[in-house]
């Protein structure tokens, strides 16, 4: 009996170190397979705007693909999980609400509005994050929000300078044409501040378009008013429309600043090669900004870009949008500061990824292939790129025009 | 005076456009009584039918727009026949909200498509030259829509007064009960006033889509847009449709080219068709046209 309950015990023994080794041995595997590394992003996949979330959100589903098929961490991997929120806010909380549960370190957002809402738990979870809406208003009292590139507003008040000059002198008139929210609304009183500090502009009127089938009435309001300019804040679509307008009723410019014309211009969300597919022939001279480079421009950072779009069997009008390059760029920026972290010895976690973010400038700002400057943050600048490209089109096109710009005024209102 | 003038064209052209895509509206409430919240996802359905027929299949554009007209028509009637038939005799509100759920599932079928997140435009089939005259112009778009327009409101407003299955129509819209006893079949009825509002929401997509260039969230806010339209000519009206589009193209149009900019007002051409429309709705409850059912108890 007691030679029995012995074989039994040295039996257990046996068990118990064997369960030991098996999870000494899995640890160790686990190590030497690398760490992952939790990101999220919440956006309109279908739904509004999603001609825009759409691409991006392939811009940076292939990116973070490429990083881990290419080991650019070694052996660890970023995970990002991508939801669609239809461009729902309510969805998009509970999306970040869900990352959170699941242990992200760094959070991508998308619209404004969302944006906005949840700026508070982003600071209460001290949660970095890098949305897909430029609105200057995201970090105003937000110390976890950083814009990718120059905000709607300096994007606006640069297309404004490049206005006066050119203008030769004389105090151009202009209009503005927004979107009816806070993505629209928020560049207005910026711009207004900037005349105000001395930029040489009259704001003749802020337009607040509807779903507008003919823009007739207020395009002739606004060349009976002497209106010269109008600037853009808003998606494509309206944006079109007014164009097809303009051109049927003889207003368009057909060069920048053209006397008894109006010169039509407009910010990120405005332009790209769905304004040409949806306007046509009336999308002509259209100037649009922004901080991306656009594959009718090509370079080194459109090739990559293409690469990437090819690898992963991305159709054409994806792979030549400046919303997949706008993807492609935030995933950059996310896995640089990743990389530095890690570079460093230091964990990876939302402290020190937030760390890292304040800390890219001077010789460690950022250059992404996809963009027209290099990303600088710090804890008094929070917008990414501030350099911005002045594109126009021309015989189909987004075509440079000159170099990449800083606004003057920008800096003077803030 | 051409800026006034321009403004009184452009406001009818819209306003005619406006009733071409109430016009499903109204079709589907004359027979039924039921307002259909999938309207706008099926003048979307319309437009890129007609778009992937012109582009994809390589069909002149005047053919696919016909055949799009078909399509939507034969899918119109299969909605009805396959969701709604089977609801003939239950509450109303429980119709209404099974298109509310018809237009997820459009929604969703349409996101399956590139139509869900892509933007297009028509091939440039018309000259691009206005017409004008006296400083006045047209764009050959605006014309061939309103030209569309008037031929199908025309055509259905016919097809009411004088052939019989549009009289039969309008005896199940009046008494369902007695137009069964003269021998009509209700249902027929229904599915056609169906498949009548897919063919003409897919006339009117296939416009407004080459206007506005092809994105999803675009046209199937039109199902939305032209609700006051329908309420304000009363919902069970044609003539109503025609006549409220007009007036509301036309508000519209005069308010954002004599109020806006002025006097610190802008989007008073979104607002003031809604003012107006309570201010009617008030004196004429039923709508312009719509008509006031006196029950006898």
């Amino acid at each position: 009996m007691a030679a029995k309950q012995k074989s039994v015990k040295t039996t257990r023994l046996i068990h118990l170190m064997l369960t030991i080794a098996l999870v000494i041995g899995l640890t160790s595997y686990a190590d030497a397979a690398g760490k992952v590394y939790k990101l999220g992003l919440s956006l309109a996949i279908t739904g509004p705007t999603s001609d825009a979330g759409n691409p991006y959100a392939k811009g940076v589903e292939d990116y973070f693909r490429f990083v881990n098929d290419t080991k650019l961490l070694g052996e660890d991997k970023i995970e990002c999980t991508i939801r669609d929120d239809q461009y729902q806010t309510d969805v998009t909380k509970r999306n970040f609400e869900d990352f959170l549960d699941q242990g992200i370190v760094f959070y991508l957002n998308y619209s404004t509005g969302s944006t906005l809402a949840l700026k508070k738990d982003f600071d209460e979870v001290e949660m970095p994050v890098l949305p897909a809406s430029f609105h200057a208003g995201n970090i105003e009292g937000s110390k976890y929000i950083f814009l990718p590139i120059a905000s709607y507003s300096e994007q606006t008040i640069l297309l404004a300078e490049y206005i006066v000059k050119n203008s030769n002198g004389a105090k151009p008139k202009v209009a503005m044409f927004i979107h009816p929210s806070a993505f629209g609304r928020g560049p207005v009183s910026d711009l207004e501040k900037a005349v105000a500090a001395g930029l040489n502009i009259e704001i003749v009127e802020v337009v607040e378009h509807g779903n507008d089938l003919d823009n007739t009435a207020m395009l002739q309001r606004l060349t009976s008013k002497g209106v010269q300019y109008v600037l853009c804040q808003t998606i494509q679509s309206p944006v079109a429309t007014m164009l097809k307008d303009a051109a049927r009723l003889g207003m368009t410019a057909k060069s920048f600043g053209e006397a008894g014309k109006i010169t039509f211009l407009g910010a990120h969300y405005t332009g790209g090669n769905d304004l040409i597919d949806l306007a046509g022939n009336a999308a002509e001279n259209f100037f649009w900004t922004t901080s991306y480079t656009v594959t009718s421009e090509p370079g080194p950072g459109t090739d990559a870009q293409l690469e990437l779009a090819k690898r992963y069997g991305r159709d054409n009008k994806a792979a030549n949008s400046h919303n997949y390059a706008n993807g492609i760029m935030v995933a950059q920026v996310a896995t640089e500061v990743i990389r530095r972290a890690k570079e460093k010895g230091l964990e990876i976690n939302n402290k020190t990824l937030y760390d890292e973010l304040n800390a890219m400038n001077g010789d460690k700002a950022y250059q992404p292939p996809t963009t027209v400057g290099a990303v600088t943050y710090s804890p008094t600048d929070r917008a990414g790129v501030d350099s911005l490209q002045i594109y126009s089109v021309q015989k189909g096109q987004f075509k440079k025009v000159g170099e990449p710009l800083t606004s003057e005024y920008m800096k003077k209102i803030k | 005076m051409s800026y006034f003038f321009q403004i009184v064209i452009s406001g009818m052209v819209v306003g005619s456009i406006y009733a071409l895509a109430a016009l499903g509206l109204v079709l589907i409430y004359k027979s039924s009584r039921v307002a259909n919240f999938a309207h706008g996802q099926i003048i979307a359905s319309g437009a890129f039918i007609t778009y992937a027929l012109t582009v994809w299949a390589a069909i002149p554009i005047y053919i696919s727009f016909v055949m799009s007209m078909v399509i939507t028509f034969l899918l119109a009637w299969s909605v009805e026949r396959i969701f709604l038939r089977r609801l003939i005799g239950e509450p109303i509100i429980s119709v209404i909200m099974v298109t509310i759920g018809l237009a997820s599932i459009i929604d969703g079928l349409i996101y399956l498509t590139p139509f869900g997140t892509k933007n297009f435009s028509f091939p440039t089939f018309l000259p691009p030259e206005p017409i004008a005259f006296s400083g006045v112009s047209i764009s050959w778009t605006q014309l061939v829509g309103v030209i569309i327009t008037i031929f199908l409101i025309g055509g259905f407003s016919w097809f009411f007064k004088k052939s019989t299955i549009g009289i039969s129509m309008r005896a199940v819209s009046d008494d369902q009960f007695a137009s069964m006893s003269v021998g009509i079949s209700v249902p027929g009825v229904f599915g056609l006033a169906w498949a009548m509002a897919g063919l003409s929401a897919a006339a009117a997509g296939g416009i407004i889509g080459n206007i506005t260039g092809l994105n999803f969230d675009t046209l199937h806010a039109f199902g939305i847009v032209v609700f006051p339209v329908v309420i304000l000519g009363g919902l069970d009206s044609i003539l109503g449709a025609v006549v409220a589009g007009i007036i509301m193209g036309l508000i519209q149009q005069f308010a954002s080219g004599y109020i806006d900019g002025n006097w610190g007002l802008s989007g008073t051409g979104e607002v003031l068709p809604y003012i107006i429309l309570l201010i009617i709705l008030l004196i004429k409850p039923h709508g312009l046209f719509g008509i006031h059912e006196i029950e006898r108890v």
